[in-house]
Formats: structure tokens, C-alpha cells, sequence
């Protein structure tokens, strides 16, 4: 299957600011609400108006990654249906932008009504950092940290929707922060989804190898884009007693942190 | 017969994960293969993209792959040599113990094949009174080791110079060096030796070409050269699928073969083979045979949600990217194929069910895709895999996997249609959390089925409130005037 | 010539592919009649090459050959190159036996160096391949064949020539034929290839197109066995180290005949 390229792209340096519809993940909506309200904040901090629809839940991306399609297709049409109406959708976590907007539309491969309706929204959804450099043309928002941090690719943002840069830059823009990368900051973190309690010694041993590295890059702080990935290296550290800081970036962009 | 055991998934990774020696091999493997592909691709002057175009060649290839067999096996016959078709793995077997029977042969030199490992031919060349001989020299050594394995292209990844000093002391009785270069010396000569005095050599084939009627077979030692020149008689094993139809795309397909399986730009052999020493010619075989094997493929063909995997060129280029394989090794896989590939290829060959670990054992994380040269998108295969487990399949004889978790996701639709019930179960966990330990503000024990996660992490616990949640109340706190 | 085997197995092949059989792809052929539009600027190249493209491959090839200890010589003549093989044997210790023994190919460019008057003051016997009578009896043929593997199997250097030689991956291309077996540039320990500089073509793709529709190329085709070698034989099976002289030559030196 190739990749769906973003169909509707909005150009830089708008006139009139999009209204923006908050997808949050339920992972953050359920354990970690403060990234969302980070978010938030970023957003509002650039002039934006926000929405969000209080009915949303999960995107079905769990399980549809456990092979569940049928469970996931109702998850998706009723994404669609509150979504729909929405000019622009932004999400803090890059696995949910990559089911919308790559798996919805396969998953309708053989209802050409839905996949339509799947297809306009797939065309609207970004994820965080990527609105916020690629759509925005935003790369510094007046964000301020005290030290070295380094960054982790998670799978899906990165591989899933090409994710790469935009984080990147934006980290570079935070005052006093220093950046350094990390070895195999592309390597999984061994969170995927229910993988990491079915399987939990290998899990472990990959979330090992990911603290390990980021251990080694002297960091105060990890920074991510993806709530799953930032749970999963946030328990190993925790477990580890280690004093490293796990952050989503829009609580670092917000500086919502200690 | 060959020897398979996916079912051991989980307990053999465990091992491999507790064996220092494997994990520093297998990082080192990581780091040197698969960030070197990725740099080969990048250097191509097509540039990564033209892995698409191979994924589309391959896709050409399949298509036809009826027509183009017919015609290699026409040109290869012309040619002088034998064509057999093989529809199992015992018919494959069989077929080469006929032919070293009639000849009379007492030892068979095998260059690398991950098709003969598939069929079992060195249990049952030896059962029939044959010596199979591995000359690969990382197959040598997991000959004498007795062992399987643990990579497609690098089958000794799992041992040290250190293992193989021993080893080495101990069946062959050279005087103890862990120098690689000594060790290598050794093996030279011991495998000369049997280059020399072999009556029939073997080989896997890497692509093969309809238009021009050729095998190709691609090695760096040079084993495969030698097995293939010095004995009587050269029997190639070929998967069906391994084949295309022009020149032109085997070039493509070559180069990518090369920078996929080892960063390198060409290998330092590759032959072309179509049939054997004509008149007047000095060396090489008295009798070619290719045999042309099934073992499955064709089901997997008449699926089109898995014909894809039939792609596969075999370079290994998932194996060397893939987190989970770069942390358990081949064996846990149970059979010829590991990693990635043998996550999709094993169970369609020898069962969903039996296993479904290898389907369910991965993270979807997405970098085999990205490594693959020919573009097959893994991750999607073995989600195909899982959706066979979930609600089961008669075509391929799958059961539901687990009817719990079945229920389980039903429950959880439901669950995820209705925001105001789904707010009340996540409250009612929300109070059920405070029953766990905890270190700090983090939940150190959960009960099954979720004590996985706890087993080596931390568990962040539900929030007080959803952000959902907060977001109403303050809207209904500024909408009150 | 089909065989029930192939019948039953293509029947199920067809069968999976819902298919007849057919030889078109999404309209266009799946096989070429005629050299494509690139093949065709290649071929072109190819013609128009001149001395100093030839000699700008040459450099390429140099370069490409030093990560593949591939040892690319340029010489003048012939003569030269006799003389730097004759150094060579010298220098070089046999690696499977106290002798000296040398097998060389049967081919135009070789027989010219006349290598067996420097070699004769060495005191190194040369051997020769010499195509065999296709028309011999089994006997003779079997008798001439073993006698060729054991001066193969002696020598430890074996000298070939080469159809081509691929500049981008330092890659020689040998095609069998009578009289110019395929184990003399395999089993000895050190593998010497004369070649002109008009050999030197750019990469696989030109190697392909001529070929494919070079009538100089193509009417012997790719024959029935056809060898890349790319540098010296390499294992890295141990613990990744590099090591070269795994099965095939340890040493592989290549004399590139540039007629200045
Ligand atoms: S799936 Fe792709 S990367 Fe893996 S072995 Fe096959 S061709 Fe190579």
C-alpha cells in the first residue's frame, strides 16, 4: 500500500488563522491530561481558537493493531461523524494521526461512501508539531528549559507519517535548552500497545536498551511526541529510580514541567 | 524433516535476551548492517525510491510467475540441464536423494540456502547415508555445533571467537586460536578438502532471469562458486517466487539484493547459471537440476492479502533494523526464517495458530518496511496476520486465537461509542487503582491481565479527571453568565 | 518439453492467480523486442566512447577497487604486464603446497604476454587450458578433465583474462568457454586478470544492454555460466571481522593493458 500524501495542504503564513478541533488521544485524555492542556496552551498562546467535541474517545488504533478490524471500523465511523464537520484536527500523538489518516481510509477499502468521508478527514488531521512547523510555519514559541535534552522518534510519527524534523526544530528554539541526539533514537521504545504486556520480557529489554541510550546522552529530559511511547520509557525510568524527566513536547513548549 | 517451533517464541527469546554474547552481537550486527543499508540506499543514484520500483517489478513477477517458470524451465531444458517441480518439501527431499543415488554420491557440499534449511535436506540427506556439508563458513560452524541458524545472512551471529576456538579444537583438532583470520584459514582448508572430494554440490538460487533462462546465485566467500564448479553434478533449490522476468529488472533487483543484505555495492560473487558444462568445456558440472519448490507458496499466492510476502528477495535487510529480532535473535522464531520476514512467512507456511506468537510478537514499529528493498509492507502483513487470529479463518484453517480478549474488544466498542458510560468505567478503574502499590505517585503491581507491564515498568495511573472532562466544566463555567 | 510435475504445479500456480496464461503486463509486454530509450543512450555511450572517457573509467575503477582490495595495475604493454607477473610469482609463497605451479587461461591476450620465458628463468612451470574436443570419446574427455583439475588444484596462481570489467563496482565479468574454465580464476590462491582498456565499461546497466542487443555481446550471450568478481573472496562470519580468502583467492590483481 503506498502512502496517502496530504491532500489538502494549508499554506504558510495564513491570513485567517484556521479554527482548530482538538483530537486527544485517550491515553492523554484518560492518564495524562496535562499534555493536552500544554497543548492548549501553545495554541492558544498563537492566536488560535480552539474546539473539542466532547463526545470523542479513541481512535481504534488498539485494536485495530491487534488485528480487530471490525472493532476499529466502528471506532472510525464515529470518529468521522464528530469530526467531520471540522475545519482542522489537530492530535498530540503522531499513532493517531497515522490511523486516521492512513488506516481509516483502508479500512473502508470496500465502502466507497465511508471511505470517501474517511478520505476528507484524513486530509485534515496533523499532529502537534507538524501543524505547528508545517501548517503554522511556527518553529519557536518563546519556550525556556534548563539543561540538555534529547529526543525520541516514535514508530508511527516518524515511519507512519514522516514526522522527523519538526520536532526537532522546535526543540532547537528552546532557550537554553541544549540538544543532543541520542543512539538509535529511532528504535522502538518496546511500547506497542498490548505487545508491551503480552510480551513483557522483550518489551522490557527494548524499553531498557531506550533508557539506556538516553542514560548515555547525558539528558536531563526525554522529549516525545507520542503519549504511549512517553508512558512506557516513563515507567522504566520510574522503576529505575533514575531522575531523568519524560516529557511530551507540548509540556516543554509550555513549560509545564518541574 | 525439518525441525519447526514457533510455538517456543517467547521462552527461546527470553533466553536470547538473558545471553550477553548474543546481545552484543546482534547490537553490533544493528549498527553496522542496518544503518549501512540505509546509507546504500541513500547513495543510490535512483535514490531510496527505487525500492518502489522494485516493489512494482516484484509485483510484475508474481503476476506471471506462471508464464515466466514455463519459460525458465524451457531455456534452462535447452540448455542441458534438468527442471523439477516441486509441490513439497518431501518431494524436493526425495528428489535430490534420487539424484544422488543414481549417481552414486557419498557427499554433498552445500553453498548457503535458506530453502534447503526450509526442506529439511541435511536431516534427510543423512538419514539416507549422504554427508551434507555446509560450507558457508558461519553454516560450517553451526554445523559442527550441531546448532540452527540465528540469521538469514550471518547464521553464527550468536557465537564469539571465543565459541568457535572451542569449537574448532574440538571437531576439527587444530591447535586453539581465537584469531578470526586463523580460524577462517582453517576452515579453508578443512572445506577444500571436501570442495574437492564432493560428487555433488548444492545451492539456494538469489533471483532468477525468464528472459535470459539464468540462476543467479550471490556470495562473498566464494563457497557457492566452488560448490557449484568442482562437483559431478549441481543441484539448485529455488523458492518459485524467485524469479523476474527481464534483465533489466534483475539489475535493479540485484543491486538492491547487495545493499539490502550487506551494504555493499556488489557482492563479491555473483553467477549466472543456466545448464551444465557444454562440449569442449573443461569444467564445471556434468548434470545441472534445478528444482523449483511450492511448499505453501502457491496458498499464499491465491491470498491477496499475503502474495505480497512473496516479494521477499531474502536479503535479511528487515532482520538488521528490526528492534524486536535485534533483541531475541533468530532461534526464537522456531524455524528457517526469522525476524521479520519470518514473521509473516513462517506462520503461512506452517501454521497461523501454532504461530500466532510470531504474529503477535512485534510492535508495528515500521522499520523493516523502510529497510526492505523491495518495499513489502511488513507491518500491514502481520496486521493481516492478527485480524486471522482475532476473528479466525476457514481458507486458512485459523481459529480466534483468544475468545476472551474477542470479548474484550467487543465490550470495548461499546465501551468507546458511548462517552458518558466510558467516563464511568474509566472512574470506576480510577477508584479500583487505589487497591495497587505504588512507588511515589506511580502504580508499581497491576493484576493480570496487565501485570506484563509492571513486571519491569512503573504504571502512570488514571488521572483524577479527564482532560475531556475538565474541558466541559470549564466551558460550563464560562458559559455561566 | 513439459513434465506432469511442471503441468500440476503451473495448474495450481494459474489457478492462484486466477489466470491464463499470458505474457502481457497491464497492457505492455512483459517481455522488450527492441532496446528501450535508455538502452539506447547507453549503447550510444558505449560507441562514442573516447580516450579519455576510457581513461576516466579507468580512474573509477581504481577507486571503487580500493575498498574491495581489488589490486588494479595499469601497464603500457603486454610485455610489462609479463614482467609484473613474473615479479609477483616471485615474491608469492605457495599456500597449499612447496611448489610453484602457474595455469593460465587459453585466450589471445594471454597467450600474446608470453609469460612462459620469465617464468622459465623462475623455474615455475606453466600450465595451459586448452579447449577440448567436444567430439572425444568419454574416456579422453574424462582423462583431459582430471588432468586439468589437478594442475588447477597445484597452481597457485591462476591467470585469466575477462569478457568486461564494471568501472562503478570493480567488477570483472568472465563468460565460460572452451578452453577457458572457470576454476582457474577459483581455486587457486591468487587470481591475476589481464585485461585492454577498451574492457572497461561504466556499470551493470551497460553490462545488460550490451548484452542484450550489442550483436557482438549477444550472440553468445550470457552463456551458460557467467561470473561477477568483485576483489578478493571475503567472510565476516566471525565476529563481524573482515577476512579475506574465505573459499575463493586471498589475493585477486588485475593488469589493465592501456597501449600507451
Ligand atoms: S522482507 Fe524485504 S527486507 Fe526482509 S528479507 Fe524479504 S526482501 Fe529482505
Amino acid at each position: 500500500m503506498h502512502r496517502l500524501p496530504i491532500m489538502e495542504f494549508f499554506p504558510k503564513a495564513m491570513d485567517k488563522k484556521p479554527k482548530v478541533t482538538l483530537f486527544i488521544q485517550c491515553l492523554v485524555d484518560a492518564v495524562w491530561p496535562q499534555v493536552a492542556e500544554a497543548m492548549v496552551r501553545v495554541l492558544q498562546k498563537l492566536g488560535l481558537s480552539l474546539e473539542c467535541p466532547t463526545d470523542q474517545t479513541c481512535c481504534g488504533q488498539p485494536a485495530y493493531n491487534s488485528g480487530y478490524r471490525r472493532e476499529a471500523c466502528i471506532a472510525a465511523k464515529r470518529f468521522i461523524e464528530i469530526f467531520e464537520g471540522s475545519e482542522i484536527i489537530v492530535s498530540p500523538s503522531g499513532s493517531c494521526v497515522h490511523m486516521v489518516r492512513h488506516h481509516y481510509p483502508e479500512l473502508f477499502c470496500d465502502n466507497p461512501a465511508w471511505r470517501q468521508r474517511a478520505q476528507r478527514i484524513a486530509a485534515r488531521i496533523y499532529e502537534f508539531t507538524e501543524f505547528l512547523v508545517d501548517v503554522l510555519g511556527v518553529e519557536d514559541v518563546g519556550a525556556h528549559f534548563n539543561g540538555r535534552i534529547t529526543y525520541h522518534d516514535s514508530c508511527q510519527l516518524l515511519r507512519g507519517i514522516g514526522v522527523k524534523d519538526q520536532p526537532r526544530r522546535l526543540l532547537r528554539h528552546v532557550a537554553g535548552a541544549e540538544f543532543v541526539e541520542m543512539k538509535n533514537s529511532d528504535y522502538c521504545c518496546g511500547f506497542g500497545g498490548s505487545f508491551a504486556v503480552k510480551y513483557p520480557d522483550i518489551s522490557a529489554a527494548m524499553v531498557n536498551d531506550k533508557v539506556d541510550h538516553i542514560i548515555h546522552s547525558g539528558a536531563r529530559a526525554v522529549i516525545g511526541c507520542d503519549t504511549g511511547c512517553l508512558l512506557n520509557i516513563a515507567g522504566a525510568v520510574s522503576r529505575r529510580s533514575l531522575s531523568i524527566q519524560t516529557l511530551h513536547i507540548a509540556q516543554l513548549l509550555a513549560k509545564d514541567y518541574l | 524433516m525439518p525441525d519447526i517451533s514457533p510455538e517456543t517464541y517467547v521462552k527461546v527469546a527470553k533466553k536470547g535476551i538473558a545471553n550477553p554474547v548474543l546481545q552484543k552481537a546482534l547490537a553490533g550486527l544493528q549498527d553496522r548492517f542496518g544503518r549501512g543499508t540505509a546509507e546504500a540506499y541513500r547513495r543510490l543514484p535512483e535514490g531510496p525510491e527505487l525500492r518502489f520500483k522494485a516493489h512494482d517489478i516484484r509485483e510484475k513477477a508474481i503476476a506471471h510467475l506462471d508464464a515466466l517458470l514455463e519459460i525458465l524451465a524451457a531455456k534452462i531444458r535447452a540448455n542441458g540441464g534438468v527442471v523439477y517441480f516441486a509441490q513439497t518439501a518431501k518431494e524436493a527431499v526425495n528428489y535430490c536423494i534420487t539424484v544422488a543415488r543414481q549417481n552414486n554420491v557419498h557427499r554433498v557440499v552445500k553453498g548457503k540456502s535458506m530453502v534447503t534449511e526450509e526442506i529439511g535436506l541435511n536431516p534427510a540427506l543423512q538419514a539416507a547415508g549422504i554427508e551434507p556439508v555446509e560450507t558457508d563458513l558461519g553454516e560450517y560452524i553451526i554445523q559442527l555445533a550441531g546448532e540452527k541458524p540465528s540469521h538469514i545472512i550471518a547464521p553464527a551471529v550468536h557465537k564469539n571467537r571465543h565459541d568457535i576456538a572451542d569449537l574448532f579444537v574440538k571437531k576439527t583438532g587444530i591447535r586453539r586460536t581465537t584469531d578470526p583470520s586463523e580460524l577462517t584459514q582453517a576452515a579453508r582448508k578443512a572445506l577444500r578438502e571436501k570442495f574437492l572430494s564432493a560428487d555433488m554440490g548444492t545451492s539456494g538460487v538469489n533471483i532468477a532471469c525468464a528472459e535470459t533462462g539464468h540462476i543467479t546465485t550471490v556470495s562473498n566467500e566464494g563457497n557457492i562458486r566452488m560448490a557449484t564448479t568442482l562437483p559431478r553434478i549441481h543441484i539448485a533449490f529455488m523458492g518459485m517466487e524467485r524469479i523476474v522476468a527481464r534483465l533489466d529488472e534483475y539489475e535493479i533487483l540485484l543491486r538492491l539484493l547487495c545493499r539490502g543484505a550487506a551494504a555493499q555495492t556488489m557482492a563479491t560473487y555473483v553467477s549466472y547459471i543456466s545448464g551444465p558444462r557444454r562440449p569442449g568445456e573443461s569444467d564445471g558440472p556434468d548434470e545441472f537440476h534445478l528444482v523449483i519448490l511450492d511448499n505453501g507458496r502457491s496458498r499464499i499466492l491465491a491470498d491477496p492479502q499475503f502474495k505480497e510476502i512473496l516479494y521477499c528477495i531474502r536479503c535479511a535487510a528487515c532482520l538488521n533494523v528490526c528492534p524486536v529480532y535485534g533483541k531475541i535473535g533468530g532461534h526464537a522464531y522456531g524455524f528457517a526464517y526469522s525476524g521479520p520476514v519470518g514473521a509473516v512467512v513462517t506462520p503461512l507456511l506452517t501454521g497461523i495458530n501454532r504461530a500466532k506468537d510470531l504474529c503477535l510478537g512485534e510492535t508495528l514499529c515500521g522499520a523493516c518496511m523502510d529497510a526492505c528493498p523491495v518495499a513489502i509492507d511488513l507491518p500491514r502483513l502481520l496486521l493481516a496476520l492478527r485480524e486471522k487470529l482475532a476473528y479466525g479463518d476457514e481458507n486458512w484453517q485459523v481459529k480466534p486465537a483468544s475468545r476472551m480478549e474477542g470479548l474484550a474488544y467487543k465490550a470495548w466498542s461499546y465501551l468507546i461509542g458511548h462517552r458518558y458510560i466510558y467516563e464511568r468505567f474509566l472512574k470506576m478503574a480510577g477508584v479500583g487503582q487505589k487497591l495497587f502499590p505504588r512507588s511515589g505517585t506511580m502504580i508499581r503491581r497491576l493484576p493480570p491481565p496487565l501485570a506484563g507491564w509492571t513486571q519491569s515498568r512503573n504504571f502512570q495511573p488514571l488521572a483524577k479527571e479527564t482532560f475531556i472532562e475538565g474541558w466541559r466544566n470549564k466551558k460550563a463555567i464560562s458559559n455561566t453568565p | 518439453m513439459s513434465t506432469p510435475d511442471q503441468e500440476y504445479f503451473l495448474r495450481r500456480i494459474r489457478r492462484a492467480l486466477n489466470s491464463k496464461p499470458d505474457f502481457s503486463h497491464h497492457g505492455s509486454p512483459l517481455f522488450a523486442h527492441a532496446p528501450s530509450p535508455e538502452e539506447l543512450q547507453i549503447l550510444d555511450n558505449h560507441r562514442r566512447r573516447t580516450a579519455a572517457d576510457r581513461n576516466a573509467l579507468l580512474s573509477q575503477l581504481m577507486e571503487a577497487a580500493l575498498p574491495i582490495h581489488l589490486c588494479v595495475i595499469p601497464v603500457p604493454d603486454l610485455i610489462a604486464a609479463a614482467t609484473a607477473i613474473a615479479t609477483l610469482a616471485e615474491a608469492k609463497k605457495p599456500e597449499w603446497s612447496a611448489v610453484k605451479n602457474i595455469i593460465v587461461w587459453r585466450h589471445p591476450l594471454i597467450d600474446l604476454m608470453e609469460l612462459k620465458a620469465p617464468l622459465n628463468r623462475l623455474k615455475i612451470p606453466l600450465h595451459r587450458t586448452e579447449p577440448m574436443d567436444p567430439a572425444a570419446d568419454p574416456t579422453q574427455d574424462r582423462i583431459e578433465r582430471e588432468h586439468l583439475r589437478s594442475a588447477v588444484t597445484a597452481s597457485y596462481i591462476g591467470v585469466t583474462s575477462a569478457d568486461l570489467c564494471m568501472a562503478d563496482t570493480a567488477t570483472l565479468v568472465l563468460r565460460n568457454r572452451p578452453g577457458q574454465p572457470r576454476s582457474v580464476a577459483l581455486v587457486p590462491s591468487i587470481h591475476i586478470a589481464v585485461i585492454t582498456l577498451d574492457q572497461i565499461i561504466s556499470d551493470m546497466k551497460e553490462l545488460f544492454a550490451l548484452l542484450r542487443w550489442d550483436d557482438r555481446f549477444r550472440s553468445e550471450g550470457l552463456s551458460n555460466y557467467m561470473a561477477f568478481i568483485s576483489g578478493p573472496s571475503k567472510t565476516a562470519d566471525i565476529e563481524a571481522t573482515m577476512v579475506h580468502g574465505a573459499h575463493g583467492p586471498r589475493e585477486v590483481y588485475l593488469y589493465v593493458v592501456s597501449g600507451k
